[in-house]
């Protein structure tokens, strides 16, 4: 697992993750239909679209959550790194292991704030104290969160507030330093100071990952990710640099969208 | 869907309808009326349980009736079984009845006295038996005979009438009888008779019985009379034979008692025995059913003495089982009731009743005039009490159930014949002087048993197949697994006693070492093969996806669960082997050896069918609420732990059991409910045998199979019926303690986990 979280400094690359040829199937429902995509490391993309038009599906692929659904199937491939994610010698486990996750709905354990953040360590068997309480600190001040809780680390997680655990959850996503940080609406949830907050940090922490985010809020896509794609009906309609995508849409639908013209 | 727009809107638009009103007025009052009524019904049921249960826990009361006059000082005083019509006696040549109510005088005449004088005489309550002594050495005896009288069908009194027995010479000894005492256990009998002449005293045994031809009637004649004078130390001073002809017991004036035996062949002596110390004896009877007599002495120390086998093979001999309360100073009262261990004792104007069984004091009390005699009548609902003057008193007795009591139910009895204080249950019994036993500890015991082995059985297997339903099943073949178990749950329990009782014992029964291998290889089996699975190479395992490598497991299930079948009479051979200790053959036999091995008993129908088959009553309930609990656990913290990396295995410990925590306990709880209250299958597959043990191979009886046991066959309104009543209180007390200490903690998990 080493080899993975010391990354060779070759610079960002700009295929980290490879979409090719993706489709999804919710039994006979299709919600992606040949997704091809390259996201780049070290850099935010963003899925936008309307609702349904299975941005989220596709989030989820990247670290097969959703084959804990019954009765799915794909076709294609998603390369994390160059390795296929539907490997038979991969073991599932270890693949979530690389791609952190952080849900819509903030979701703490009903656990202490300590035992939140180190839960990755825990099942993966680290209790060294000293790792542990290091992992806590790095990641409470990686989310933006040590200063506000480094006085009682073990409360409960319920006893902060939206934001708080919303960042709580970042930091427990990026406990054991994943390659990828994957982000389902994050913000949805939160008021627009806490959202504010959120963005700044996923604005500082795409230097350490590499970020994919989902929203519905096409001002955060444009404050905080440097690709974007556009999703409509299970389709990449058009996927781009942030500012292109925004400014000089290419495909009607997408100029539709981005006008607010439908959501 | 567009239609015209009216022009103007309808101004009662805004009105809610009349039927509207009504319907919501309506079903608001139908469903409060439910409610109430839910409330109301059960307190009905707390009202109708406490009243048949309360009366047990009452303590006797003693309220004087009426009062007569006789004339001089009464030898005896005894009363037919509505306690209206006593007699007295006082060593002459009369009777005398005198009514109760109206003070009327009836007089005997003693018959067959041929002017001599009565030297000795005794009463018998229980066959109504006058016995008395002559001064010339005969014996007799009289029995009294009540008839009610009735006119206009409405009972008007009581008229007596006196049958005489046959008179017999005593040879041994000279001189005058000065006292006697007639056991009339019907075929067998016995006068002990005392002669004095005022320098030598003589104390024999006559044994009676029915002798006669073939042809004709069968004659009560003696059988032997044996002079017993020199087994005694000194003097006799006190002489009783029993209710069954067969036990005398004499105190000496060392205060020694000794104990004969009156056999078919004779009689002979079998102990001596100085109960207080030494202390002077100051009344010696025995109680109803002729096993047990109470000593008082001097000092007014009571001490019940019962026959009991100290051990497996020796003679059953007399030795103390209970102290009762001091009864005073003054001179010693005694009755005993004749129908069940109840008896009258006091001193002076002290009086009480006693029971003895449970050793309680039922009633104390000062009476107003100093007694000389006393009698309880047949029925216990009275006692009379004559002074030296021959004024007597009528005393009426509101102690329905003089057996009950903290003691009687929940405290260690020594009952009669018993080696010692212990806890026992049997209710009724073959003849009229059985003494009930009416301990609920082994019934309670045998609920906590039956419970403690059904939980057993089942609370792993639920708890871990819920789990496995939630956590590891695919979807679909849960959508099938789910609804079976709950058809399972509604098995009637009926079916399951049966097949408890009449399939699986008779098959466990030869068959436990089987069971025994079957239950340490299938679990090993599945750890074994789960270990297996996980050295397969990654891409074999990944092609089994969402949880069907549980298929995989069926096939090693059922060869385990095979080969443990089959290895289980092997295995039986092998240390299971039982040595006939008569003939020295060795016979593979688990159900013989385990007795001999452990000393404890192996039945048939024992707690581990009970624990196979009470596990497809419990199993469900526990399944179902535990199952639903962890499915209900939010899938966003399923997946954030998922996504974090933990198998899983790791999801379920970590994230589902904690948050389903507090569901899984009310599943616990809602089987131990079942478990507890489970009647069928206990009553038709436990044996109903009341015994305090823990032993796997032996059955119990539990509070209600014992209530659905007894209850149709318990007199209404009696202390058995009540009895049972009470251990439907236990039983409720038990599950509302277990309940509500489950809740508490319910609520403690609950607040630990809760998801806010």
């Amino acid at each position: 697992m080493s080899d993975l979280i010391d990354k060779p400094a070759s610079g960002p690359r700009p295929d980290f993750i490879r979409v090719e040829d993706f489709s999804f199937f919710y039994g006979e429902k299709q919600a992606l239909f040949g997704i091809d995509m390259r996201i780049p490391e070290n850099q935010v993309t963003a899925l936008i679209g309307p609702s349904g038009c299975g941005k989220s599906t596709l989030l989820r692929n990247m670290n097969r959550m959703n084959d804990l659904i019954d009765g799915v199937r794909h076709k294609g491939d998603i390369r994390l790194d160059g390795t296929s994610l539907y490997d038979p010698s991969i073991e599932v486990i270890s693949l979530r292991k690389r791609v952190g996750m952080v849900f819509q709905k903030y979701n703490p354990f009903a656990k202490s704030i300590y035992e939140n953040v180190i839960f990755s360590l825990r099942v993966a068997g680290r209790s060294k104290k000293s790792e542990l309480d290091e992992t806590v600190e790095r990641s409470l001040r990686d989310s933006a969160l040590w200063e506000e809780v480094k006085d009682r680390l073990h409360d409960s997680a319920f006893s902060l507030s939206g934001g708080q655990q919303q960042r709580l959850c970042i930091a427990r996503a990026i406990a054991n330093q994943p390659e990828i940080l994957l982000m389902d609406e994050p913000c949805a949830a939160l008021d627009p100071l806490a959202t504010l907050k959120i963005e700044d940090l996923i604005t500082t922490l795409k230097q350490q990952f590499t970020i994919v985010i989902v929203t519905h809020n096409m001002e955060q896509a444009t404050r905080c990710s440097d690709h974007t794609a556009f999703l409509y009906m299970g389709k990449l309609i058009e996927f781009g640099k942030t500012m292109q995508i925004f400014e000089r849409p290419q495909q009607p639908e997408t100029e539709a969208y981005i006008t607010g013209r439908f959501s | 869907m567009k239609s015209e727009k009216p022009s103007s809107p309808d101004p009662k638009r805004f009105e809610v309808s009349r039927a509207t009103l009504w319907f919501d007025r309506f079903m608001g009052w139908a469903i409060r009326l439910g409610g109430i009524g839910v409330i109301l019904a059960v307190f009905g049921i707390f009202y109708f349980i406490g009243k048949e249960v309360i009366p047990l826990f009452k303590p006797g009361a003693v309220v004087r009736t009426s009062s007569v006059q006789s004339e001089g000082k009464p030898l005896i005083l005894g009363v037919d079984e509505w306690g209206e019509l006593p007699f007295f006696y006082s060593g002459g040549e009369n009777l005398l009845f005198v009514d109760g109510k109206s003070g009327t005088r009836t007089e005997f005449e003693v018959p067959g006295l041929d002017g001599l004088n009565v030297t000795a005489s005794s009463y018998d309550p229980v066959n109504r038996r006058v016995s008395i002594g002559l001064e010339d050495g005969r014996v007799g005896s009289f029995l009294i005979n009540y008839r009610r009288v009735f006119e206009n069908g409405e009972a008007k009194g009581v008229e007596p009438s006196v049958v005489v027995e046959p008179w017999y010479e005593i040879k041994a000894g000279t001189g005058p009888v000065t006292a006697l005492s007639y056991g009339d256990g019907g075929d067998s009998r016995v006068i002990v008779v005392k002669r004095d002449d005022g320098v030598t005293q003589a104390v024999s045994i006559v044994r009676l019985g029915f002798k006669g031809g073939l042809i004709g009637g069968k004659k009560l004649s003696i059988l032997g009379e044996m002079d017993i004078s020199p087994l005694i130390e000194g003097k006799a001073v006190l002489l009783r034979a029993s209710q069954n002809g067969r036990l005398v017991l004499i105190a000496d004036e060392k205060h020694a008692v000794s104990y004969f035996l009156a056999e078919t062949d004779g009689v002979s002596k079998r102990q001596a025995f100085s109960p207080f110390n030494g202390g002077k004896i100051a009344q010696m009877d025995f109680l109803f059913g002729g096993v047990s007599a109470i000593l008082t002495s001097e000092k007014g120390t009571q001490q019940q003495w019962s026959l009991f086998r100290t051990g497996e093979n020796t003679e059953r001999l007399f030795g103390p089982t209970k102290d009762f309360p001091n009864v005073g100073d003054g001179r010693k009262i005694f009755a005993k009731s004749q129908r069940n261990r109840t008896f009258l004792a006091g001193a002076g104007r002290e009086l009480s009743i006693r029971h003895s069984t449970s050793g309680a004091v039922r009633w104390h009390g000062t009476v107003d005039l100093e007694p000389a005699a006393a009698i309880l009548d047949a029925k216990g609902e009275s006692f009379w009490i004559a002074s030296e003057t021959g004024e007597a008193k009528k005393f009426e007795i509101k102690d329905r159930h003089p057996d009950a009591g903290w003691q009687a139910f929940f405290g260690e009895v020594w009952y009669e014949g018993g080696k010692g204080p212990v806890y026992q249950w049997q209710s009724t019994g073959g003849s009229d002087d059985f003494e009930a036993k009416l301990s609920l500890v082994p019934l309670i015991f045998g609920s906590l048993k039956g419970t403690a082995y059904a939980l057993l059985f089942s609370i792993p297997i639920a708890l871990l197949a819920a789990i496995f339903s939630a956590a590891f099943l695919p979807p679909d073949v849960k959508r099938i697994v789910k609804p079976t178990m709950e058809i399972m749950s509604s098995l009637p329990s009926v079916v399951l006693g049966f097949l408890a009782g009449l399939w699986l014992a008779p098959i466990l029964d030869t068959r436990v070492p089987s069971v025994m291998m079957m239950v340490i290889l299938i679990p090993l089996t599945a750890l074994l093969v789960g270990y297996l699975w996980c050295r397969m190479p990654l891409s074999f395992r990944n092609r089994f996806e969402g949880g069907a490598e549980w298929m995989m497991v069926i096939p090693f299930l059922a060869l385990a669960g095979m080969i443990g079948w089959w290895s289980g009479p092997l295995i039986e051979k092998m240390f299971f082997v039982y040595t006939d200790p008569g003939s020295g053959l060795k016979i593979a036999d688990f159900s013989l050896w385990w007795p001999q091995a452990t000393g404890t008993k192996f039945e048939q129908r024992n707690s581990l069918v009970l624990g196979f088959i009470m596990g497809f009553a419990v199993i469900p309930v526990i399944f179902t609420i535990a199952e639903d609990a962890l499915s209900n656990v939010p899938k966003s913290l399923t997946a954030a732990a998922a996504a974090l990396g933990a198998n899983r295995w790791q999801v379920v410990r970590t994230v589902m059991l904690p948050v389903a925590s507090s569901g899984i306990f009310s599943a616990l709880m809602i089987g131990f409910g079942r478990a507890v209250g489970e009647t069928m299958v206990m009553v038709m597959a436990t044996g109903n045998t009341p015994i305090m043990e823990w032993n796997l191979f032996s059955g119990m009886r539990t509070l209600a199979a014992n209530i659905a046991v007894e209850l149709p066959e318990a007199p209404v309104g009696s202390t058995h019926y009540r009895t049972l009543f009470l251990g439907a209180v236990v039983l409720f007390a038990m599950t509302f303690v277990m309940n509500t200490i489950a809740e508490i903690l319910r609520q403690r998990l609950r607040e630990k986990n809760k998801l806010v």
